[in-house]
This record gives C-alpha cells, structure tokens and sequence, in this order.
C-alpha cells in the first residue's frame, strides 16, 4: 500500500535519474581516492572527527540476526 | 482520570498518530499501516535499528483488531531544528540518510524525511518517527528525497555559504525551505557543483517544470536500487564534509571572559554549593555559553538544559557532549530576546520555547552573564527580566556584572550619546525589581570581580 499523505513531487521523482548519473560518478571517484591513499598510506583519520560512515555493521550487535545482508 | 489526546502535531501521516495519555507519549497504529508495522517487527529490522541506536525504542502495549498501541522511549526535552547548532543539524541529516541506508538494505524505505523526524537524547541524534519507516518498492525513487532536500541539505548548504544564523529562518519554513527559494539563495557559482547543481538547482527546475503535471505520470519514475544507494551515499558524503565558512569544524572555539582564573573558581564553586543545596536535579542555562559552567557542577543532575545566542558555542558545547559521551546535556540556540514561537497549524504543532520549559519545570534556571546583555543589549526592563525568569522556574542563580564591569562598560559606551539614558543599570534597581518577584536566598560578590551572584527563590 502506498500512502500519498504528502506530495513527493514528481519533478523530484523524475530528477533522481540524473542525479544519481552524477552520484554515481562521485561514489566512485571517492572509493577510488580511498584506495590509492591506503596503498601509499595517505589516508588519515581525523582525531576531531565525529562522524562515522554510513554503513552501520550489524556486527557490532550482540545477537546478529541471519536477515543480514 | 485518562487524559488521552491527539498530539497537536502528529496528523500528517494516516498511518496512526501520536497521543499524550497522562503526561506520556504514545502512539497509535492504524490497520492500514499492520502489513508494514509487522514486517518491521518479525524480520527483527525494529530491534536491530534500535541496538544501533538509529530508531528509538518502543514497547508494545496493546493489539486488537483494529489498533496497535506502543510507547517510545520518552524524551524529556525536544529542541526543533531552527534551535539546534550546525553540527546538530548535520549529526541529523547523517543519521537520517543512515537509517535510510539501513533500512533499504532490509527491504524498507523511508517515506519522510523532515527534520522533525529527529530528536536529541543521550548526547546524539535519534529518529523519532516510527510511522516513517515503509516497504520498498524495487525502482522506485525515494519518495521522501524531496523532503530530504528541503529539510536537511538545502538548510545545511544556505548555513555554508550564509552563515549558521541561517538556521534560525527555518521557522518560516515548517514543510522545508521551498526548493525555488533554496536555489535562489545560493551562489551562482555553486551551479558548477554537479552536486549541488543536481541535487539542488536541476531538482528546482524539474520541480517548477512538472508542477502542473498528472501524478499518474509518476509511475514513469524510475531508479535503480544501486542508484538510489549512490544518491544516498553521495549526500551522506557531501554533508559529512560540509562546513561553515565563518568557523574552522569544531575544538577551537575559545570563551572571552574578563575575569581572572580566581574569579572563575569561586564562581564555580559558589554555584556548585548552591545547586547542591536547592538538591537540583533538572537545570535550564538559558545563557550556558559552551556549557562550561554546568560542567563545573559535581552533584548529580539528571538533566541539564544548555542554552545559548551563539551558535559556535552551542556547537562547542555539543562536541564536548559527544567527546565527553555526556548524557545529561543538552545543547541547543535560543535567542531569549525572541525565544521559538508557536509555529504550523493554528500554532499548535510545535511548541513555543516557553511552554516547553515550563512542561519541563526545571529545579532552577542559571542566568551567568546574561542580565546585562538582556538589559543594555535588548534594553528589557528588570521587571519584565525578573518576571519572564519568575516564569520559569521556582529558584534563580543569577549573575549581575555591576556598572563598573568591563564588559558593561562597553555595552554602555556603545550607546554613544544615549549612554544616560540606562543610569537605571544599577545594582540597587536591579536588587528592587527582583524583590517583586522573589526571595532573596543568598548573595555573593565574586572576589576579583566586579560581579555578584544571586541566588532567588520565587515568592508564592
């Protein structure tokens, strides 16, 4: 069932394509970058950094459930 | 006797909605929403995002047929998006777009994406909006990325290049900052971002473009899943980064004071006897600064209330939250000369500054440093100062700077030929003006200062 409770925008809806094209590049570009700078061991972490990435690990729970992916 | 009713905000979404029953918040799920809500519950992805500590928890109260009732975990204080520091409204954004990302990995998808799905609690960012969370479709758009837009990177980018002030304006703009504005408010320049160009000024023109259009043809829409997750990715990248162009990230924000270090440690420790003899436990700073003097206090407060006009202090203060896994505080901007008004649906969605501290009643409200910005900078009289605190809360620590002041000497010389016109600035008016509405408990000058710390007690 969908709830149409609030106007998503259709523009919206149909924008995504192109900018996921330039997401896409972007995404990309970066886990490149990511790894030239590892293998020459350019990569740094901040110490003042407080964010983490994106992807939360379902390993770090007590009890990993086999709905993973 | 129950008292139940409908939370003045929560009647968007026909999925259910949320109710206050006895000074709790609950709420109630519709069965056009069951397929979703038990979904949610037997695949565990409920119990995960709450470990991960990207939803918050609830508990199931009560099944029939037609209704499911659950109680989150409740909040004690919710500070809206146009109170919260530049780095709050990140922390926000990022942990929607993580939840996002989560959620899609476990075949669900959120269907909003305001900034009012977000409250703060135990020093971090939490998603409140349990409803949010729907089946996902396979290519098929985000439907919430326009909202997404409006609500948490337009805002975060006009900060950028504008200045965190700019945060504020978003009382204006309850349903997000509309995307024409949004557009129109950045640089040109940024046109050459393809980042912001797409998400931002090619999103505005397809909006004004297909306005007047057929939503049937939404279903021509389509994504793939591995291009939503690259729009999901890249934003979560971008905002990540982002940074005000007026502050260097947080750490270094420096506190200017005019007093010597023991001025400052009889300050502290002067407060620190008082709040442990009022045995306060929830506290209201309503000029905290970056939280340095609720951080002198050693006895144990359950909750402590941060607030400041300054929206690098407030960041400061909430970096320290997060280094220091501080709990007990929470760090938000006010403005106390035009506090958050009342704002949406007949002013009843989201509640003024003012009613909020007094549903919260705290033990006692600190104003360090404060009454005289109140009284030269926005010219409020002492009565009105003193009765606007005497609504508060029952106790008041208060610090007056006296006219010989440093600090108060340059906000009287500020006012150039008008200086005479604010003689009433004087220890003697201010100690009879507060006598209307208080008791007077204790006071102490602060050796090597030209200041005197109060502490008052409301009059019944």
């Amino acid at each position: 069932m969908e709830f149409l409770y609030f106007d998503a925008g259709l523009g919206a809806m149909l924008a995504q394509a192109a900018v996921a094209v330039v997401a896409g590049v972007a995404v990309f570009y970066k886990s490149i970058k990511y790894k030239i700078k590892t293998i020459f061991g350019l990569h740094k972490e901040s110490s003042e950094e407080v964010f983490d990435d994106i992807d939360v690990d379902d390993k770090s729970l007590k009890k990993p459930s086999k709905n993973d992916q | 006797m129950t008292n139940n009713s409908r939370h003045a905000s929560s009647y968007r979404d026909p999925s259910g909605h949320v109710y206050v029953e006895n000074g709790i918040i609950k709420r109630v799920i519709f069965s056009t929403y069951f397929s979703q809500y038990k979904a949610l519950q037997n695949t565990g992805f409920f119990q995960k995002a709450f470990q991960h500590q990207l939803l918050i928890p609830h508990e199931e109260l009560k099944v029939s047929e037609t209704e499911i009732h659950i109680q989150p975990t409740q909040i004690p204080f919710i500070t809206y998006p146009y109170e919260w520091s530049f780095q709050q409204y990140k922390e926000a954004a990022l942990l929607t777009l993580k939840l996002q990302k989560y959620a899609l990995q476990h075949g669900f998808s959120l269907k909003d994406a305001t900034a009012y799905n977000v409250a703060f609690f135990h020093g971090k960012a939490i998603f409140i909006d349990t409803l949010s969370l729907d089946f996902y479709k396979e290519n098929t758009p985000w439907r919430a990325y326009k909202q997404f837009i409006t609500h948490f990177l337009g805002p975060l980018v006009l900060a950028k290049y504008h200045g965190a002030d700019f945060l504020k304006t978003m009382t204006s703009f309850i349903d997000g900052i509309p995307l024409k504005l949004l557009s129109s408010l950045l640089p040109t320049r940024t046109k050459l971002n393809p980042f912001l160009y797409t998400n931002i000024h090619l999103l505005a023109r397809y909006e004004h473009k297909h306005q007047e259009e057929n939503v049937e043809k939404r279903k021509q829409a389509t994504l793939s899943k591995k291009g939503l997750f690259n729009i999901i990715d890249s934003l979560y990248n971008y905002i990540k980064k982002i940074k005000l162009k007026e502050q260097s990230e947080w750490g270094d924000y420096y506190q200017k004071t005019n007093y010597s270090d023991t001025a400052f440690q009889q300050k502290s420790t002067i407060i620190n006897d008082w709040i442990q003899q009022l045995n306060a436990k929830k506290i209201i700073d309503v000029g905290g600064n970056d939280g340095t003097f609720v951080r002198q206090i050693s006895a144990d407060i359950t909750l402590a209330l941060v607030g400041d006009i300054d929206n690098n202090a407030v960041n400061q203060n909430y970096y320290l939250v997060k280094k220091n896994k501080e709990a007990h505080i929470i760090p938000f901007t006010i403005d106390l000369l035009n506090p958050s008004p009342a704002i949406g649906f007949q002013n009843t969605e989201r509640f003024s500054f003012i009613k909020r501290v007094a549903n919260f009643q705290p033990d006692v409200t600190l104003a360090l440093a404060l009454i005289h910005h109140l009284s030269l900078t926005g010219n409020v009289p002492f009565e009105n100062s003193a009765q606007f605190f005497a609504s508060i809360s029952n106790n008041l620590l208060i610090e007056f700077p006296k006219r010989t002041d440093s600090y108060v000497q340059r906000l009287l010389n500020a006012k150039a030929e008008f200086k005479n016109h604010f003689e009433h600035y004087q220890i003697e008016n201010f100690e009879k003006a507060y006598s209307f509405y208080f008791e007077l408990v204790d006071k102490r000058p602060i050796n090597d200062s030209e200041r005197v710390l109060y502490l008052f007690k409301k009059k019944k």
